[in-house]
């Protein structure tokens, strides 16, 4: 059986090395000049990478802590020390631990109503949820107008939604909002580092797991090639790119799902990938210093800002001291900001609100921005964000197979949905469809 | 007996039944965010509202049930 799969991300890569395990004959063809997707590295000092995209990890991650532990790489614990830092509005402060000087009443009220929703989401099928048709009619941004009555609550859910998926809560209905919370494993889970999702970063950069696969995968893999068109009949599919064309049995489309919507398919799809659907407005920014100079002021670095750009800060220096690395993260509605100034200009906002929230940093000696917001071959990140409808209309067909087409990618997971396990679990399932659907058909290998 | 509905409050978001009256919050696996919840609980119950650092001094259902009846009026 021969497999084409579409994206050298983690679910592509992760696919086709189960499918070549199984038995198959796989090509992955890639747009990008790397492997990796929506993760990559930074080498911010000689040897020492940081995570320009996705970068954490928990111990509920279980296929991706298989993965990593089969690749021989390492974790590494994204533990904290020292105080935080707040400028929300009443003047800056800082304080022993994460929780912002907000009413605690307030927040906790807001996040007992999240639990509520979150329960009752039919995470095999969100849009089975009871209630499903209202919660798909709504957007997070109706919903906190409507229930967020304190201001407390008012100015720290949208920080809260910037910051667990990349949304303004606009973009997104009241469904998606709940099943992705609920997906990530709950709030609590998916806003923890020790003991939550954040628990810990790959040791020397995530971007090495898609860079191991493909090691292995060898010559199978073929980059700079973005796919326009994917033609299928009763006896074969092909994949059409600029240079040429592939011809398979079955195809994996492994690209998140705006991606998977531009490539011409002919037949057409039965129903479009996405309608409502919004890019994740995520830009990461990187501020080395010669080192975690706030440590020297007991700062863990973890900073929350209402105002932008850096609306959460944390400290990613690698493990071996080599510098310091102030991680910032502009996300929401601050990321289409900032994402449209010139490169002078994020520098120069940038590196004040830092100097800002750590007094007498000096200036940096290295800066990095990375805005997945625009990169042609994401189309945002961390994850395509569903607009109101969007589950109802396109949620029973994320998976389902268009003829000799498979979809994978870290939508398509109901499980960790978003993250880096999503994508991993992703492509085992589809993998494992592939080989299930050809050996009952008494195909051979 | 308030110290009990709080142990159950502590129940709830803990989603354990091992609380007993002297369990503390972060020993049980409790962060900032669920104590967050604990205090929307005790608001609603009892009608005391209590900062995250009072929490902090009182994290166990029985220190935390003194401090809630101490700030009843």
């Amino acid at each position: 059986m021969r497999v084409i799969v579409v994206g050298a991300g983690l679910a592509g890569l992760t696919a086709a090395t189960d499918l070549a395990a199984g038995g198959a004959q796989v090509s992955v063809v890639e747009a990008r000049d790397r492997v990796g997707g929506r993760t990559h590295g930074i080498e911010v000092a000689p040897g020492s990478w940081v995570d320009a995209g996705a970068a954490y990890l928990g111990e509920r991650h279980t296929e991706l802590n298989a993965l990593l532990a089969e690749l021989g790489l390492k974790t590494t614990p994204t533990t904290m020390t020292g105080e935080s830092r707040f400028a929300l509005g009443h003047g800056d402060q800082t304080r022993p631990g994460r929780f912002p000087p907000l009413s605690a009443v307030a927040l906790g009220d807001m996040f007992e109503l999240l639990d509520e929703l979150t329960r009752t989401i039919r995470l095999d099928a969100p849009w089975l949820t009871p209630n499903a048709s209202y919660l798909d009619s709504v957007t997070a941004l109706e919903w906190a107008q409507r229930k967020l009555t304190h201001p407390d609550s008012q100015l720290f859910f949208p920080l809260f939604l910037g910051e667990m998926m990349a949304a303004d809560p606009a973009d997104v209905s009241v469904l998606h909002m709940a099943f992705y919370l609920s997906s990530g494993g709950g709030t609590r889970y998916l806003n923890a580092f020790e003991g939550g999702a954040q628990q810990d970063r790959v040791y020397g950069g995530a971007h090495q797991i898609c860079e191991e696969l493909a090691a292995r995968l060898g010559d199978r893999i073929r980059l700079g090639e973005a796919v326009r068109a994917i033609r299928q009949n009763s006896a074969e599919v092909v994949v059409c790119t600029d240079s040429g064309e592939l011809r398979g049995d079955v195809a994996v489309v492994a690209v998140p799902p705006l991606l998977a919507q531009a490539i011409d398919f002919t037949p057409a799809l039965p129903v479009r990938r996405a309608t409502q659907f919004t890019r994740g407005c995520a830009v990461k920014v990187h501020l080395v210093y010669p080192g975690p100079l706030w440590r020297a002021q007991g700062l863990s670095g973890w900073s929350v800002s209402a105002q932008g750009p850096l609306l959460s800060t944390v400290d990613d220096s690698p493990a071996d001291g080599s510098v310091g690395v102030l991680t910032g993260f502009v996300t929401g509605l601050q990321a289409h900001r900032f994402s449209a100034l010139n490169t002078p200009t994020q520098r120069g906002e940038a590196v004040a609100h830092a100097a800002h929230l750590f007094p007498d940093l000096p200036p940096p000696i290295g800066f990095y921005v990375t805005d997945w917001v625009h990169e042609e071959y994401s189309h945002g990140c961390y994850a395509a964000l569903f607009g109101p409808g969007d589950w109802i209309r396109h949620g029973p067909h994320l998976r389902t197979p268009h003829q000799r087409v498979h979809w994978a990618g870290t939508e398509t997971s109901t499980e960790f949905f978003g993250l880096m396990e999503g994508a991993v679990r992703s492509g085992h399932r589809v993998a494992a469809e592939i080989l299930t659907r050809h050996y009952s058909l008494g195909g051979t290998a | 007996m308030m110290v009990d509905g709080v142990t159950d409050i502590f129940r709830r978001v803990l989603e354990t039944g091992e609380v007993g009256t002297e369990s503390d919050f972060f020993a049980l696996g409790g962060d900032s965010l669920l104590a967050t919840r604990v205090l929307s609980a005790i608001a609603r119950k009892y009608g005391v509202e209590l900062s995250f650092d009072d929490f902090v001094l009182a994290s166990t259902p029985g220190t935390l049930a003194r401090r809630i009846a101490s700030a009843t009026p």
